[in-house]
């Protein structure tokens, strides 16, 4: 009905004008609104473009770069939602605070306005979009964990409390120092020996429990040599803090070097290198 | 105004009406049940001590004579014992147990008056908080330096342990207690809740439920945390027994106020109290409680099999008997990620209440915030293995959790249209509640977005099990939900107490509290982001700026609280006398008299529109009634009675 439609556009018109109205266009409240909006994004851009980089530890593995990675555009995303809602909190405290908090009676009434079909369409139609985004982003790193090749690297990991022991199958070598090799797809297997623990190699960016009972699998790909801790993410019991070890990603020669140093035979090293085993 | 009529609770009762409820109280409870678990002692003790499971089995036969002996005493028994002895509650039990002619004494009391039970909520849910609180700041005092002595490593674990615990009781019933029983009815003007009986066993068993978990610091310490994920806690000390005995009746308490609330609404409210004019903070409430409905279950179920597995042997989650891990982790989560929409959604309707009230505008988009809060009730039982991404279990899952996940902060960002649609141009009073609506407003969104990173699964594989997680959690249940009921506390203290909460030291409060949060969790985050480990006594020392920043914002933080906390106990005492509507809002509970008579209402009042109707031209005075006058919820004529 045309008189219904007519009714509500003046009422839209009614909400949406008095912004857009009075003096030069600087001091107009959407353009406040805008400037606040606008400023309170940027702050939030700068935060979480700069941020993090320098907070996280240096990662070694790509799984650890999709972490950051993440917690950067998730950021960026969200700094002009949050900022939205805060520039309409602030500038409701800047403009529409009617009267001081000590006034024991209330100011007259605002206007009696109780929704907007196009606001809340808005909102939501918006939300939507958002979210879709989120799930492209989330999927297509979860579709791009390929199942691993066969010449990868296999890695047992025991925890029990509260150390972690490593072996590497087929040579013989069992250390509780996590050495890997450079540019190589390795296959963590992992279980646990009392409870569950977490096996977190925090550089490589990827955890996964280790639970008593049954064997976890989490494949990395470490591109970066260097140092990485491995902590314990799940509360273990009496010592669960000091549950850590050390790890490093070294050169495929310095790899077999540090195997055979551990006693393993070179026949050995070259197939389980090789990832025959 | 004076009233002709007597008033119901000046009613002269018999000499022996109440019967046996004149003989109980909190202080006979107390020696009874620990008589009785005294008893359960040492039967068990003489029967059970050598068997496989001794003292696992006599900490839970004593704890189990403690609930029921402290139960039996307060008076939960008494009205069905008489039912099966053949007598019904006469007329002057029924006004005795709502606590007529005991004067203040009631407070101690199995009293069925709603209001009373609301207060005594309060009571409790501020010491369940002062007790977290204390143990909170145990914490983080450890944590200011990296090789800490100050608490052993197992001393720690247990206080992480019951400060979890604690504060997720205490943030369960810190709306559904106080404000659901004592304001809800009102507001519905019903005359009690449907079921006052059990709304009062609702508050003793849960205070029943507190002494086995602080026990658990003399009992060997409970070392898993709140979560206490199995095989862990199968093998923990027999203060495990204690931690989930303490969960088994807490979640008998809140199912039972769960049904209440919900029968209440649906059965109690006044003509005119339409379902599509009903406060928001009911809708917030019986959503909330139904969703309680369905996950509480499963928390005792979780806890059952746990102590049966460590009382009797049965083998639920020990893998080398076909148990899992992993079962636990599932059944606990499917409780625990509805349980947190439990806590925020009442929280959320009492903030859009004060949204409303100081904007003198209506709640904006009403009914899609309606389908917001069911919404993310419906959407809050599909989530829970979101806690589940790095355990192992299932990871074909992680796809169809992560959608379900980021898909609830859709009707989740309603509130925020919802809030910020309110205050657009409204007429804003600055009063001490709107400072919590603003706060609860910055830190739920920090709190929302910082949990959309968790939702995304190779974030997740960072930050599980990492400070971060402890951050943003914290973010919503404190800085969110939490603060949320101190706007409600301030909101509602003119009507729960009679006297206004003191503004200026209100104020003071606030900005200690506002401050806190953001120092103590931005700290929290920065450890997650460095790579900190959650829960763990001592650390490495590349997090030890950061923990120190965290530790200072957290006393900063206590500082609020305990200004806070100064300023209830002082205005309750010696605060200025309220009126009976000092906000001049139109939901019923501000229209009936300060302090509220028993059965609330003088004369039913008749309802004619929602509670929303600032500033329109039809928001009169409802329906006309006779001497003297209670007006509809529509009302303009603010606190004159």
């Amino acid at each position: 009905m045309p008189s219904d439609h007519d009714h509500k556009r003046e009422e839209i018109a009614e909400e949406v004008a008095p912004l857009f109205e009075g003096g030069p266009i600087w001091r107009r409240p959407a353009a406040k609104i805008f400037v606040i909006w606008a400023i309170m994004t940027a702050i939030g851009v700068v935060i979480g473009v700069m941020l993090p980089v320098h907070i996280f530890p240096k990662m070694v593995s790509p799984q650890g770069k999709d972490a950051l990675d993440t917690v950067v555009f998730f950021t960026v995303l969200a700094a002009p939602v949050a900022a939205f809602v805060y520039a309409i909190g602030l500038y409701s405290l800047l403009a529409w605070r009617k009267m001081s908090g000590k006034s024991d009676t209330p100011p007259p009434d605002g206007p009696p306005h109780r929704g907007s079909g196009l606001a809340e369409a808005l909102w939501v139609g918006a939300s939507v979009v958002l979210v879709i985004v989120l799930l492209i982003w989330g999927m297509g790193f979860l579709a791009s964990e390929t199942a691993p090749q066969n010449n990868v690297v296999q890695v047992n990991v025991t925890g029990q409390q509260w150390f972690w022991t490593y072996s590497y199958p087929g040579t013989g070598v069992t250390s509780n120092k996590l050495v890997l090799p450079v540019n190589r797809e390795i296959q963590f297997n992992i279980t646990s020996m009392d409870v569950t623990h977490g096996f977190w190699p925090v550089e490589l960016g990827d955890q996964i429990d280790a639970n008593p009972g049954f064997i976890t699998h989490i494949t990395v790909e470490p591109n970066q040599l260097g140092n990485f801790d491995v902590r314990c993410s799940q509360l273990c019991g009496l010592y669960h803090a000091y549950m850590y070890s050390h790890g490093q990603v070294v050169t495929s020669s310095q790899f077999a070097t540090w195997l055979q140093d551990q006693g393993a035979s070179v026949s050995s090293v070259t197939s389980y290198a090789l990832g025959k085993n | 105004m004076t009233i002709a009529a007597p008033r119901l609770e000046d009613t002269k009762l018999g000499p022996k009406a109440g019967g046996l409820y004149r003989h109980q109280s909190f202080f006979v409870a107390l020696p009874f049940g620990i008589f009785t678990a005294f008893i359960g002692w040492l039967v068990s003790h003489a029967l059970l001590q050598n068997s496989n499971w001794g003292s696992d089995m006599v900490v839970t036969v004593t704890f189990v004579s403690w609930v029921i002996g402290f139960n039996a005493g307060i008076g939960t028994f008494n009205a069905p014992f008489r039912w099966l002895r053949g007598k019904d509650q006469t007329h002057d039990d029924h006004l005795y147990a709502a606590g007529v002619g005991q004067g203040w004494k009631r407070y101690w009391k199995y009293c069925t008056d709603h209001k009373v039970v609301g207060t005594q909520y309060l009571v409790l849910v501020m010491t369940l908080f002062f007790v977290g609180g204390t143990l909170a700041m145990m914490i983080r005092t450890q944590l200011i330096t990296p090789h800490s002595q100050f608490l052993s490593p197992q001393t720690y674990n247990a206080i992480v342990t019951v400060h979890g615990m604690v504060m997720i009781i205490a943030t369960i019933i810190m709306v559904s207690g106080p404000f659901a029983n004592f304001i809800l009815p009102i507001m519905l003007g019903a005359k009690d809740m449907a079921f006052p009986r059990l709304n009062a066993m609702s508050l003793w068993v849960v205070v029943s439920a507190v002494p086995p978990i602080l026990s658990t610091f003399v009992l060997g310490g409970t070392d898993s945390g709140w979560t206490t994920y199995a095989p862990l806690s199968v093998q923990s000390p027999p203060a495990q027994d204690a931690f989930s005995i303490t969960i088994i009746t807490f979640v008998v308490s809140v199912t039972v106020a769960g049904i209440n609330t919900i029968v209440t609404t649906f059965t109690m409210r006044t003509k005119g109290m339409s379902m599509s004019r009903l406060p928001i903070f009911v809708w917030g409430s019986i959503v909330a409680a139904a969703v309680g409905l369905y996950a509480m279950p499963a928390f005792l179920m979780a806890h059952s099999a746990l102590i049966t597995d460590r009382v009797v042997g049965t083998s639920f989650y020990a893998p080398a008997q076909g148990g899992a891990g992993w079962l636990y982790e599932n059944v606990f989560w499917i409780m625990g990620h509805p349980e947190v929409y439990v806590i925020l959604l009442p929280a959320v309707g009492a903030i859009l209440e004060v949204a409303s009230t100081f904007s003198r505008k209506p709640l904006f988009g009403y009914k899609v915030m309606i389908g917001g809060i069911i919404g993310v009730g419906v959407l809050s039982i599909m989530v829970w293995a979101h806690h589940m991404f790095t355990t192992g279990w299932a990871p074909s899952l992680a796809d169809p959790f992560m959608l379900t996940t980021e898909l609830i902060s859709i009707p989740t960002g309603i509130i925020f249209l919802c809030i910020i649609g309110t205050i657009w141009r409204g007429s804003i009073w600055t009063k001490l509640p709107m400072y919590f609506l603003y706060l609860f407003l910055w830190n739920f969104i920090i709190g929302g977005v910082t949990g959309i990173y968790l939702s995304d699964v190779p974030a997740d594989q960072y930050f599980h099990g990492n400070m971060f997680v402890t951050a943003h959690f914290h973010y919503t249940l404190l800085g969110g939900a939490m603060i949320g009921a101190t706007g409600a506390v301030c909101y509602w203290f003119p009507k729960m107490t009679g006297r206004m909460l003191n503004e200026r030291v209100g104020k003071w409060a606030f900005w200690f509290i506002a401050i806190g949060i953001q120092i103590t969790y931005y700290g929290q985050f920065w450890e997650g982001f460095e790579g900190m480990p959650r829960r763990v006594a001592n650390y490495a020392p590349l997090f030890e700026t950061a923990n120190q920043v965290s530790t200072t914002g957290a006393y900063i933080l206590m500082t609020g609280w305990l200004i806070l906390l100064y300023n209830i106990i002082h205005s309750w005492h010696k605060g200025e006398i309220a009126s009976a509507n000092p906000w001049h809002a139109k939901s019923l509970e501000w229209h009936t008299l300060t302090p509220v008579p028993l059965e609330n209402f003088l004369v039913d009042p008749v309802v004619t529109s929602d509670p929303y109707g600032y500033g329109e031209p039809g928001s009169v005075p409802g329906a006309p009634a006779p001497e003297p006058a209670v007006v509809g919820a529509s009302s303009n004529q603010g606190g004159s009675h």
